[in-house]
């Protein structure tokens, strides 16, 4: 019973946010992101901070935990002998930064009154935020099987409202492609940068084309994979035709709590299946459960580095 | 197997609704609902996993329509009440009738013979077939069913409870007549008489007991015989001075052993005489109290016994008796002297009699002045109408003094020489204590009685004594002259005299100092009353209800009985006044209409015959393994 109370007051207080994306509440907490951003870098435009890109400078500016993927040669192991944690030098280094958002907009995004892409919209709008505080080059892009919206290449925190407009209207839509959509991608932006991707990652082609497009082509990805934690465990009991959002295909079932409970594995094997393809790309992977306040979230994401390396 | 209930076409009609029901909704639920999922893929292993128990599921899926099925199987047929097929050809059919009569009171089995006798007939339910069945009816002066025909034990348990014995005598009759025609035509008849025995023979039942083939039992109560009881008891006022009265008693001893009891009388609830009297064995003593004075309404007798020994049975030691009440009588004679009419009423000093002369009477009559009396007595003369007042006439011939046309009032033929009372109505209440039948008469009036007219006495052909109705106003006519016989010279002319004002002024019922339980009471009231309210001497008062100018009840109880309308007060005593009830000796045989009754057949115990209960359950149990499967997800 608690638990059914807690899930629906859940549902409750995400259904409450998706009345207005990005009201004046949103933009405060992003203003707090911001301030806690504490990474300098500069571009080949003047900058008002400078970034981070470890291994090519020669100036040491901070520390991160290591993630696996990292380069060895990075590692602290002064400090790792001293308290026994190990952790990644960073450097400074000068560089101009385009950061490239690319938010998935399939159908299996908008499922269950669009939860998902709501708050990957958000997502995406505080890193827009933070990345125009820094006086980066932000664009938008939004992709299904294909490349979908495009917020043109621009700087300046004042632009967080047209970022916003962009935004708000998207819709999902089509099933998903990230080989195809991410092949586009890079073929139409020939200026390297880091490349966000924002989704779940359900393609039945599987997400490793995509990501690996995105490599291929020298950008930087960073991967960040919205999922809805009720959704990994349905609330679902008897027979049931199961129809994919997306493919419409059907899967006939006799739903079970132990047929439940592998499914919850099944979703979360299929998680630890991409964070272990992207390390071992050196890829950073982060995985965001929609019932994460969106600040938390990508405070916690600047924190790991993130797409700041 | 047989239905009872719905029948089998039916319960075909029932199961293949409901079955089909049962089968759409199956199909429905076999068309899955359609879930959206995000990613359909990812059930794929975990489906693949599921599908080797796949034909297990399918198995489970038509497992539970047939389970679904039997539920419908079993409810459908409960519908049908199925019965073995031998229930109820071979089951007995038993009338058990409870004697609740006075008798059954008797203590000698603690607590009482009734409660001997209940708890035998609760043994005898509880040894029920499956197939049997059993009314149980109670009978004393009438019989009453307190249960239907049926083998449900806690429905004849509960028709035991709170049972009490009446005052009354046993009816047996009635109850067998009762229990013969429950039985007619059903299988195996038995009528169970519970009783002590002591019961008037039900007449006329034989030929229906042998023609139904009805099985007679009985289950005998009762140990020991020591009783005493008081089997009558009368009291009246004399006749000639109604301040005084006198009482009869009669005391039984049915034991075989002389006793000696004490008798105490109570006058108003004031003891007014005790004596202790020996009653030998089997002797019914009878004890007159005369000269009790100083009782104005109910009289009662108590007896105890005054000795060592035993007496089971209290309803008849105590008896309870009303006096009629005293009324002063306005008495109007038109005569012209007659020394023995005035004599004779000068006896009851509680009659206020005016002498006129006839020449006075039609003055008197104009001037409305016969309101002022309750009888009028003429004397060897007869006015030209009916008073109207009740009115006694002496000597109504035509050579008395008035004239001829007053004789439209009788006719008469002639005259007969030396008549005698050849014919007396000795019940009528004129004739109370008298004897007329060696009086000597010189000539009377052949008067011819009109209509609705009664003769009460009379020789061949010539009426002596006339009693009917002039002019809607009761009368009595002696078609003699009295001086011409030597009736005054006797007891009886007084009592005749003051006899017929009493039948006038008084009423009948008054006549009788207590009434029989039992009985169908009829007490007099105002004609105007539709209900009169009774209070008996024990329990709540009531309203009976009032035909034909009477109140109408059956009286169980002994004791006084008050009852009362807006313009009537009447106290009334009830006893029960029979000594059959007062022989309390247990009885050896019991014969009915001079058949035996024998011992209670035997039954065969066994489950509950209603089938339909044990499909309910085994529904309700498939239910709830079902239930509990579900939820343990063995079934879906």
């Amino acid at each position: 019973m608690l638990s059914w109370l807690r899930k629906t007051r859940n549902r409750q207080a995400l259904a409450d946010d998706s009345g207005e994306l990005f009201d004046e509440n949103f933009q405060r907490r992003l203003e707090s992101l911001v301030i806690a951003s504490r990474r300098a870098y500069r571009g080949r435009a003047r900058a008002e901070r400078r970034s981070k890109k470890s291994g090519s400078g020669i100036e040491f500016a901070d520390h991160r935990v290591y993630t696996p993927g990292d380069d060895f040669r990075y590692l602290d192991w002064n400090v790792y002998r001293r308290t026994g944690r190990l952790l990644v030098r960073l450097f400074e280094e000068e560089e101009d930064l385009s950061v490239y958002i690319l938010l998935d907009t399939s159908q299996s995004m908008g499922s269950d009154n669009a939860r998902k892409l709501n708050y990957a919209k958000r997502v995406a709008a505080a890193l827009a935020y933070v990345a125009l505080a820094h006086l980066d080059r932000v664009s938008i892009l939004t992709f299904s099987d294909r490349m979908q919206h495009r917020l043109p290449p621009t700087r300046g925190k004042n632009r967080v409202f047209k970022v916003f407009d962009f935004l708000r209207p998207i819709d999902s839509s089509g099933p998903t492609d990230l080989a195809a959509s991410l092949k586009t991608f890079a073929a139409q932006n020939k200026r390297r940068g880091v490349a966000i991707l924002i989704s779940d990652l359900y393609d039945p082609a599987g997400f490793d084309a995509g990501i690996n497009t995105l490599r291929y082509a020298r950008f930087e990805p960073c991967v960040i994979q919205t999922f809805d934690a009720d959704a990994a465990r349905p609330d679902l009991h008897g027979d049931a035709m199961l129809v994919d959002t997306e493919t419409g295909e059907e899967r006939m079932v006799t739903v079970t709590p132990q047929l439940l409970d592998r499914y919850e594995r099944a979703h979360v094997a299929y998680r630890h299946e991409i964070g272990r393809f992207c390390a071992e790309k050196q890829v950073s992977y982060f995985d965001m459960p929609i019932h994460v306040p969106v600040e938390d979230a990508v405070l916690s994401l600047l924190r790991r580095g993130a797409f700041l390396i | 197997m047989e239905l009872t209930g719905l029948g089998a076409t039916q319960l075909l009609t029932v199961l293949g609704i409901a079955s089909a029901i049962a089968v759409v909704l199956y199909l429905l639920r076999l068309r899955r609902r359609r879930v959206f999922v995000p990613f359909v893929r990812l059930w794929d292993t975990v489906l693949s996993e599921q599908k080797s128990t796949r034909l297990f599921s399918k198995l489970k899926r038509w497992l539970s329509l047939l389970v679904a099925l039997c539920i419908i199987a079993l409810l459908s047929f409960a519908l049908g009440d199925p019965r073995f097929a031998g229930a109820h050809q071979d089951g007995r059919t038993m009338v058990v009738l409870m004697d609740t009569s006075a008798s059954m009171q008797a203590t000698d089995v603690a607590p009482s013979r009734l409660h001997a006798a209940i708890k035998q007939v609760q043994r005898l339910i509880r040894r029920l077939g499956p197939a049997d069945r059993m009314l149980i009816a109670r009978f004393d002066a009438a019989a009453t069913p307190l249960s239907p025909l049926t083998g449900d034990v806690a429905v004849l348990e509960r028709a035991l409870r709170g049972l009490n014995a009446s005052d009354v005598p046993a009816n047996l009759a009635g109850g067998v007549h009762l229990a013969l025609n429950v039985l007619s035509e059903t299988s195996r008849p038995e009528i169970v008489i519970a009783s002590d025995g002591q019961l008037q023979h039900a007449h006329s039942v034989r030929e229906r007991i042998k023609r139904s083939k009805v099985r007679v039992s009985w289950i005998r109560v009762g140990s020991k015989s020591e009783n005493l009881g008081i089997t009558s008891f009368g009291v009246r006022r004399y006749p000639l001075d109604k301040s005084q009265v006198e009482a009869l008693i009669e005391i039984w001893n049915p034991t075989a052993k002389e006793r000696s009891v004490e008798i105490t009388l109570f006058g108003d609830g004031k003891p007014i005489d005790v004596q202790t009297l020996q009653v030998r064995p089997g002797e019914r003593l009878r004890r007159f109290f005369g000269d009790l004075s100083g009782i104005d309404r109910t009289l009662e007798a108590r007896l105890r016994a005054a000795d060592r020994g035993n007496d089971h049975l209290a309803v008849d030691n105590r008896a309870y008796a009303t006096l009629s009440q005293r009324r002063r009588a306005r008495v109007l004679a038109v005569t012209e002297g007659n020394l023995y009419l005035q004599a004779a009423l000068l006896l009851d000093e509680y009659l206020d009699v005016e002498e006129i002369a006839p020449a006075d009477y039609p003055n008197l009559e104009k001037q409305d002045g016969l309101k002022r009396f309750d009888v009028v007595l003429f004397d060897n003369w007869v006015p030209r109408s009916a008073p109207s007042r009740p009115a006694l006439y002496l000597n109504p011939s035509p050579s008395s003094k008035s004239d001829a046309s007053a004789f439209r009032l009788f006719s008469v033929r002639g005259e007969t020489v030396d008549p005698y009372f050849a014919k007396l109505k000795s019940k009528h209440p004129i004739l109370r204590w008298t004897a007329l039948r060696d009086v000597n008469i010189a000539r009377a009036h052949q008067v011819v009685p009109e209509p609705g007219d009664d003769v009460i006495g009379g020789d061949q052909g010539t009426p002596l004594i006339v009693s009917g109705e002039r002019d809607s106003q009761p009368m009595v006519a002696f078609t003699f002259d009295i001086r011409q016989s030597d009736l005054p010279l006797r007891v009886a002319w007084p009592l005749l005299l003051l006899n017929t004002i009493d039948f006038f002024v008084e009423d009948s019922s008054d006549d009788r100092s207590s009434l029989r339980t039992g009985e169908t009471w009829r007490i007099p009231v105002s004609a105007e009353a539709t209900r009169a309210k009774l209070v008996p001497p024990r329990g709540d008062s009531r309203f009976v209800p009032v035909q034909r100018g009477h109140a109408v009840h059956v009286g169980t109880q002994t004791g006084i009985y008050s009852l009362r309308t807006k313009r009537d007060h009447a106290v009334f005593a009830a006893n029960l006044g029979d000594s059959a009830e007062s022989d309390i000796r247990p009885v050896e045989t019991l014969r009915v209409d001079g058949m035996r009754a024998g011992a209670v057949s035997s039954g065969r115990p066994g489950l509950r015959k209603e089938i339909w209960l044990y499909l309910v359950f085994a529904a309700l149990c498939i239910l709830i393994v079902e239930w509990f499967t579900y939820h343990r997800r063995h079934t879906v």
